[in-house]
């Protein structure tokens, strides 16, 4: 009896064990495995939601103080002439002083080359497998379109600051190239000269626009051929061929008018503003871009840094009945007093704002350069005094301008209108200049004296704040052409590709 | 009289006429020298698988097979009694002689229990007087200084924190090196925090491929086995109950920073330094610095009557004093009281046994609104059904709240951080210019938010007054069962089957309010979690011990077991409180985020192992273990592990047997193979595309590369060694070397970023731990009022890379290459501060190898700057018995490693961010009048000087004096007079002393050298009674 009971006890055991052999088989509630991906046109849509939605609103590299894309614009604004950096804030003093982009062994090198990377190769995914997966021809056409856009956009990025102007070498080896995904026997692609570079981001915008030609988009977050056209101007101006830069600016700028003055002042979170042609809309739930705003947004109680201050040279360009100008006010709020704001970037009540991407104001810029670059004084003019007009500044005079004064005019308009943006060091090295800071001080080097009203209504002389760091980490001059403005290639790049200086 | 005639074992028998047919014997174990009861001493019957263990009181009842036995009684630290039970006899007092010999004590290892005389593995045990009572509510954070061999390091001493646990080293790169935890029999996969160390009765550590391979799949970085109290047959009800009350402090002071004067002072100098750059003349230069230091720093703590409290010559002015000087540090500090209570039930029948306890912990921490409570109950059961049938039940709960500020982190709302970073002139209440206190209208001080004060004095900013408004919380219910049935088939062959579940509700809330502080712009957050783990296990196991004429002994065991997690859990969070005093999401009127996620990962596998010994003299064991995990591929998902032993006790050899000095001598090696699989991520083998919505839309971004080919890490583990027994086994002790290789290395192999990867799941590289310890107990004390008894533990570990895919590969301030250690720092090498201009200079290799000096940071070649391991590790544990009285001690210490410490580089920044605390090292500035010096000179220029470089590297020597109790035994002659059986008076104190090097760190932090902000070990210091009845 003893023995009968033990033994039926061990069978049920053995059937028992059995039995779980397939609970071995488990799967994710957070991933799903690639052949699904690429089974049909909606599912690969998806990896270009996904892509986009990491692309802007991801922390780069796990920081707060890499919010998204971005972040490239914040460090750019920082190495720049305009932004009077808080230091004692998080995050961008030593890109503001110059000593972390140029240094290989900085984690932000990593964040920013990593993920502009990771786009590419979804993107590269897309591309690859967008003619294979079933589905709607016309939903390919779309996706391989904004597919070959991204791509071009975020190599565009890439030649923008990781080398020197493309017209001061186009020779030079800057970064790989890779336009087929990464599988698991990838090694690393070699560096790319500027003009591979560029081959590359022409042809996929040339592509691209083919692609989406007819293509209406719902949110404009979606590239449709306007943003093709913007980003080509871009290129275009980038490489010097200034007619064709000209020309697509037109192009892009075509179904986006100035926005009213009114609007100027609203906080440039709102991507339903009438001159966006490119932005990305935040929702609580997506605002991790968002967080840009904690360093933009300088007025703003909920703003945790406000840390991009203006150059009072700065405020000094603008004049009396620009609709800008009115955005300026010295801070009187303890701690910060004697800072100039630039109020242009607020958060909304919801600690959100959307992200500008590309605006038809630097569109008609790009169309004024073109010309202007090319000789066409009339033509460069009357583009610069469309956006200076709407603004409410006086309009350029073209009657005896020389071509220099009017490019100077514009770059000096690029400087005030885009602000913030992230074309202050992308500029910089494009038009090979130096960077240029001033202490802000009277004649006998004493600083100058405004005045601030405190947040109980009073109003006080205190000393003026401006910037802080006037020359390099080694004590030399700010010059054109140095390697301080440019982002190196991060050591993990050079530790982990063996190919990349083949 | 009977101690004098110095027998093995000493007993007194008393006959008290009942008849022998009721054949159940019950007595009690007694020290010799005090009659002191003996708790846990084990009473086995010989010839039989019966046992029994002694309760508090030291009684013990137990069933006699026959009329006739022979017992063996045995103790920890005590010589083993033998003595035969005749027909008759049912009550007996059994003395035990101090004969300091574990060696013969019974262990708990994989799936059984040993004798360790001969057993080959190498096994540590704790017993539990060590463990049972400290002021600690988390056992991880009581073995530091217990074990040779083990690692334990507490880097966040917030309580409720573990302590990281390393056994002979760092076993894996990327997969995890933590051990595996054991509870009673089964992988314990619950909060840590749940298991009241009062409960536990022995922690045996197993170390080698014998002890711990048969855990297999888990058991690469060894195995901590923890078994809980049990209740003993046939004894009456003992009631224990223990109360603490102590209070908690910070372990270390943290850095000392400057003065009012002395920072006031030296800012102006770092003013006046950059006014002389500027070009100003130096008595320019030295009134701008005066006229423009109040300014700066947004406050005048002199008043109003020195407008310019620091005059021309850099001092302060005659007469000036600081009006107020308020300690940040002192005000983020609580009165923190630690509280423990328990009480517990022990006994059984004859057929059943019974544990029953009960706990409750307070445990507040030493900063304000930290801290961590408990609620635990523990109810052990077994039963002998039949004859053959055994069942038992050991069924646990615990409730836990921890109170969790931020305390690992650059925010500024870190509790440590925050005190640290405020210098003493700005008010922690607001003051008006003459230094009295503005009050509101009902007479109140008002805590002052500082918006006046610089950025880096943390403007807006004033926890000591928004912390106790803010919550983060998180409360966990526990429950975790142990459940068993044995079948004996036949007297020789057992059958086991055992179902065993932890589960974990877990939830947190974090709030913050909408009235002050950080979050007021935006009206207050609030975002909860809630989150559900099960984890379950359930092994069957056949064992068959038979001897062969009483010469072979045969010990077999055959199992399978298959392991499930399933890990479910759910988040949101809101914003933007319309109304105060309401924490919950409900009252938030904004939604920002829903999510929530569940994972699957299951393990199956086959074990069997054999052990051998012939005459108790040469032992063998050998393992074998399959081990399938859900991690893996179908293809590739499966493993076997195995491990081999043999040990020769020299001793028992006819040779040796004359050697009269010498107790106990054996000579035992083991190896074997196990494996890991414990890698981030539970599909370890699909090309995945993770979920990333955009906006409404579905989304997926590449998350990894395929890897269908990845298997588990393994682990080959040799171990030599020794143990020994001298003077009568007044000096005992076990000496073994271990070499363990960690191949086939579950690597994240580095891609270049370009490749839109970082990294790749790959099996590459190998790592390997070498290393010796020691553990030598001592006697040198032992008679009848006396007994002094001293445990040394040494360990040496050598981790060393053996095998990489790639040259080199650079991961933040750390570097791995063949030849160097896991942890082996790589850094800009500080070059010290140039005499002639006080600028910081770094080394630099030029192209053709020249090292020079540069002062640009970017500039400066990285080098190898030692590893942030220890060269040795261990304790002290001493213990002092004078009749009644008893002192003891345990020392942990940790010699040799380094660390990286990033917390003290805050407070050298001095003049860039002024508002800021400054260390007091920066009055050794270079100076024209001290050109000889480590800190450059000061301004408000950013020399750099404190970008990360070895001059942050300090030694991470330390030793700590874990714990020291002191307590008196009421004598029983007193006791008996009230009822009571035993009642102990005592003190407590935990880490009350620490020597280290580097002032201000707390010298534990974590294994890779690296400091963040951490909440510092506390020191805690209590009395407490214990009584039995």
């Amino acid at each position: 009896m003893k023995l009968y009971r033990s033994h039926l006890f061990i069978a049920l055991l053995a059937i028992g064990s059995t039995a779980c052999n397939k609970q071995l088989d488990t799967s994710p509630s957070n991933a799903v495995p690639e052949e699904i991906v690429l089974k049909s046109v909606a599912n690969l849509t998806a990896l270009s939601e996904g892509t986009w939605a990491a692309m802007m609103d991801d922390f780069y590299g796990g920081t707060f103080g890499n919010p998204g894309y971005k972040t490239i614009t914040l460090v750019s604004e920082a190495m720049g002439n305009d932004v009077a950096l808080i230091t004692t804030k998080y995050s961008f003093a030593p890109v503001y002083r110059f000593t972390q982009m140029s240094d290989k062994t900085q984690s932000r090198l990593n964040a920013i080359w990593n993920q502009l990377y990771r786009i590419i190769n979804n993107n590269n995914i897309i591309i690859a497998n967008v003619d294979k997966v079933t589905g709607d021809a016309a939903a390919k056409k779309v996706l391989k379109g904004q597919a070959l856009a991204l791509r071009a956009n975020t190599y565009l990025t890439i030649a923008s600051f990781y080398q020197f102007s493309y017209l001061k070498d186009s020779l030079t080896k800057t970064a790989p190239i890779y336009t087929t995904p990464t599988t698991d026997t990838t090694r690393g692609n070699a560096k790319a000269t500027l003009k591979e570079i560029y081959a590359q981001v022409f042809a996929d915008l040339i592509e691209a626009k083919g692609l989406l030609e007819g293509y209406q988009r719902v949110a404009k977050y979606k590239i449709n051929a306007d943003v093709v056209n913007g980003l080509l101007a871009r290129a275009y101006l980038n490489t010097g061929r200034w007619t064709l830069a000209a020309e697509a600016a037109n192009t892009a700028l075509k179904s986006y008018p100035l926005m009213p003055q009114a609007d100027y002042g609203k906080g440039f979170n709102d991507v339903n503003n009438s001159e966006w042609i490119w932005g990305h809309p935040e929702i609580p739930s997506q605002s991790d871009g968002s967080y840009s705003f904690h360093f933009l947004d300088v007025s703003s109680a909920s703003s945790y840094y406000y840390s991009f201050m203006a150059d009072p040279f700065f405020g000094e360009l603008f004049e009396a009945g620009d609709i800008r100008k009115t955005l300026f006010s010295w801070d009187g709020n303890p701690g910060r007093e004697g800072w100039l704001q630039y109020k242009k970037f607020k958060f909304r009540a919801d600690q959100t704002g959307d992200l500008v991407l590309m605006r038809s104001a630097e569109a008609h810029l790009i169309k004024a350069e073109g010309y202007a670059r090319e000789g066409n004084i009339t033509d460069g003019a009357a583009a610069l005094n469309v956006l200076r007009t709407a603004r409410g500044a006086s309009a350029f005079d073209p009657a005896g301008a020389s071509k220099e004064q009017l490019i100077e005019a514009i770059l000096v308009e690029r400087r005030k209108e885009l602000w913030g943006e992230g074309f202050a060091l992308a500029d910089i090295i494009r038009n090979q200049l130096p960077v240029v800071r001033k202490p802000y001080v009277d004649a006998g080097g004493a600083d100058r004296i405004v005045t601030v009203t405190t947040p109980d209504g009073k109003t006080k002389q205190v000393p003026a704040k401006y910037h802080s760091a006037f020359k390099f980490a080694d004590g030399k001059d700010f010059t054109a052409n140095s390697t301080n403005y440019i982002f190196v290639v991060p050591q993990a790049e050079e530790q982990n590709n063996p190919n990349l200086l083949k | 009289m009977l101690q004098k005639q110095n027998l093995l074992a000493l007993l007194l028998l008393f006959s008290t006429g009942l008849l022998a047919q009721t054949r159940q014997v019950r007595g009690v174990v007694l020290t010799a020298e005090t009659r002191q009861p003996l708790e846990g001493a084990t009473i086995a019957v010989s010839k039989s698988t019966r046992s029994t263990v002694t309760n508090t009181q030291g009684q013990f009842q137990l069933e006699l097979p026959d009329d006739k036995a022979v017992l063996t009684i045995s103790f920890v630290g005590r010589e083993n009694a033998e003595l035969e039970v005749k027909a008759g006899q049912t009550d007996i007092t059994i003395l035990l002689k101090t004969g300091n010999n574990t060696l013969d004590e019974v262990v708990a290892v994989a799936y059984t229990t040993v004798k360790r005389s001969g057993y080959p593995g190498a096994v540590t045990t704790i017993a539990a007087d060590k463990v049972n009572n400290r002021l600690t509510p988390n056992i991880t954070n009581a073995l530091q200084g217990l074990a040779p061999g083990i690692q334990t390091t507490s880097a966040n001493g917030q309580p409720g924190n573990s302590s990281t646990i390393r056994i002979r080293g760092v076993g894996s790169i990327n997969a995890s090196s933590a051990p595996l935890f054991v509870v009673d029999g089964a992988p314990y996969e619950g909060d840590i925090n749940a298991l009241d160390p009062a409960d536990i009765a022995t922690i045996n550590i197993l170390k080698d491929a014998t002890a711990a391979n048969l855990y297999g799949s888990r058991a690469a970085n060894g195995v901590i086995l923890i078994t809980t109290k049990q209740g003993k047959k046939g004894s009456d009800v003992a009631i224990n109950a223990t109360i603490n009350q102590g209070w908690s402090s910070r372990a270390v002071k943290d850095y000392d920073k400057l003065g009012t004067d002395q920072y006031f002072e030296l800012y102006w100098e770092a003013l006046r330094n950059k006014a002389l750059t500027n070009g100003q003349t130096a008595a320019q230069a030295a009134a701008t610095a005066s006229g423009k230091i109040v300014a700066d720093l947004g406050i005048n703590p002199y008043g109003t009557t020195f407008p310019q409290p620091v005059g021309a010559d850099g001092k302060i002015v005659a007469g000036a004093r600081p009006l107020w000087n308020d300690d940040w540090e002192e005000g983020m500090l609580q009165n923190a009281q630690y509280t423990q209570a328990q009480l517990s039930f022990a006994g059984g029948s004859d057929k059943s046994t019974y544990y029953i306890g009960g706990g409750y912990t307070n445990n507040q921490g030493a900063y304000l609104a930290s801290g961590f409570k408990r609620y635990n109950f523990r109810s052990n059961l077994t039963l002998q059904a039949k004859p053959w049938l055994k069942i038992g039940l050991n069924l646990s709960g615990a409730s836990t709240a921890q109170d969790y500020p931020t305390s690992a982190d650059s925010r500024q709302t870190n509790v440590v951080l925050f005190g640290r970073t405020i210098p003493s002139f700005y008010p922690i209440y607001q003051r008006n210019a003459d230094g009295t206190f503005k009050l509101d209208a009902s007479g109140q001080k008002q805590f002052d938010y500082g918006a006046y004060r610089p950025n880096a004095a943390l403007t807006r900013y004033n926890l000591i007054g928004s912390l106790p408004l803010n919550k983060s919380r998180n409360t966990n219910e526990n429950l975790s069962a142990r459940t068993f049935l044995e079948v004996a088939v036949t007297k020789a062959l057992k059958v086991k089957t055992s179902f065993n579940l932890d589960y974990i509700n877990s939830n947190s809330l974090y709030y913050t309010n909408p009235l002050v502080g950080e979050d007021a712009a935006i009206g207050g957050t609030v975002s909860k979690s809630s989150n559900r783990f099960l984890s379950y296990t359930w092994n069957n196991i056949a064992t068959y011990d038979f001897d062969i004429q009483s010469v072979h002994h045969i010990s077999l065991l055959a199992g399978q077991e298959y392991y499930k997690l399933n890990n479910s859990g759910l988040s949101g969070s809101r914003q933007k409180f319309a109304l105060p005093d309401l924490y919950e999401p409900v009252a938030a009127s904004q939604l920002i985020d829903f999510s929530g996620n569940a994972d699957n990962y299951a393990k199956l596998s086959f074990f069997g192992q054999g052990q051998y010994n012939y005459l108790g003299k040469y032992f063998f064991t050998a393992s074998v273990r399959r081990d399938g995990s859900s991690r893996f591929s179908p293809d590739s998902r499966w493993g076997t592990f195995w491990s081999a032993g043999a040990s020769w006790r020299l001793s028992e050899e006819d040779f040796l047997k004359s050697v009269n000095w010498l107790n106990a001598l054996t000579l035992k090696t083991s190896y074997g193979a196990s494996g890991n699989d414990n890698i981030s991520g539970y599909y370890a083998y699909l090309a995945l595309h993770s979920i990333k919505n955009n906006l409404g839309n579905g989304g997926v971004i590449t998350s990894r590369l395929p890897t269908p080919g990845l298997k588990w890490e393994s682990n080959l583990n040799l171990n030599v060694g020794i143990d020994f027994g001298i003077l009568k086994n007044r000096i005992y002790g076990t000496v073994n070397y271990y070499r363990r290789t960690s191949k086939d290395l579950l690597y994240s192999r580095p891609l270049a970023g370009s490749t839109g990867f970082t990294s790749v799941s790959a099996n590459i590289g190998e790592l390997r731990n070498t290393g010796a310890e020691l553990e030598l107990n001592v006697v040198p004390v032992s008679n009848r009022d006396w007994r002094w008894t001293l445990g040394i533990n040494v360990a040496h570990n050598k981790n060393e890379i053996t095998s990489l895919p790639q040259k080199e590969i650079i991961s933040g301030s750390k570097k791995l290459m063949v030849g160097t250690s896991v942890y082996d720092f790589f850094l800009r090498e500080w070059a010290g501060v140039d005499p002639n201009t006080g600028n910081p200079l770094w080394y630099r290799t030029t192209a053709d190898g020249k090292k020079e000096t540069t002062t640009t940071y970017a500039q400066g070649t990285q080098y190898y700057a030692g590893s942030s391991l220890p060269d040795v590790t261990g304790g002290i544990t001493n213990s002092l018995q004078y009749k009644q009285l008893e002192l003891s001690f345990v020392l942990s210490y940790s010699l040799g490693g380094k660390v990286l410490d990033a917390d003290y580089i805050s407070l050298l920044t001095g003049g860039p961010s002024p508002g800021r605390n400054w260390s007091t090292e920066l009055l050794n500035r270079w100076t024209p009048d001290n050109k000889n010096t480590n800190v450059p000179r000061v301004t408000t220029d950013d020399l750099a000087w404190t970008s990360t470089s070895t001059r942050f590297l300090y030694d991470a020597t330390y030793a700590r004096l874990k714990q020291v109790s002191l307590g008196y035994n009421v004598p029983a002659s007193l006791l008996s007079k009230i009822g009571l059986k035993t009642a102990k008076v005592y003190g407590l104190a935990e880490n009350l002393l620490t020597f280290y090097g580097h002032q201000g760190m707390d010298p534990e932090q974590s294994v890779d050298g690296t400091t963040y902000y951490q909440y510092p070990q506390m020191k805690t210091i209590s009395v407490g009674l214990q009584v039995g009845l």
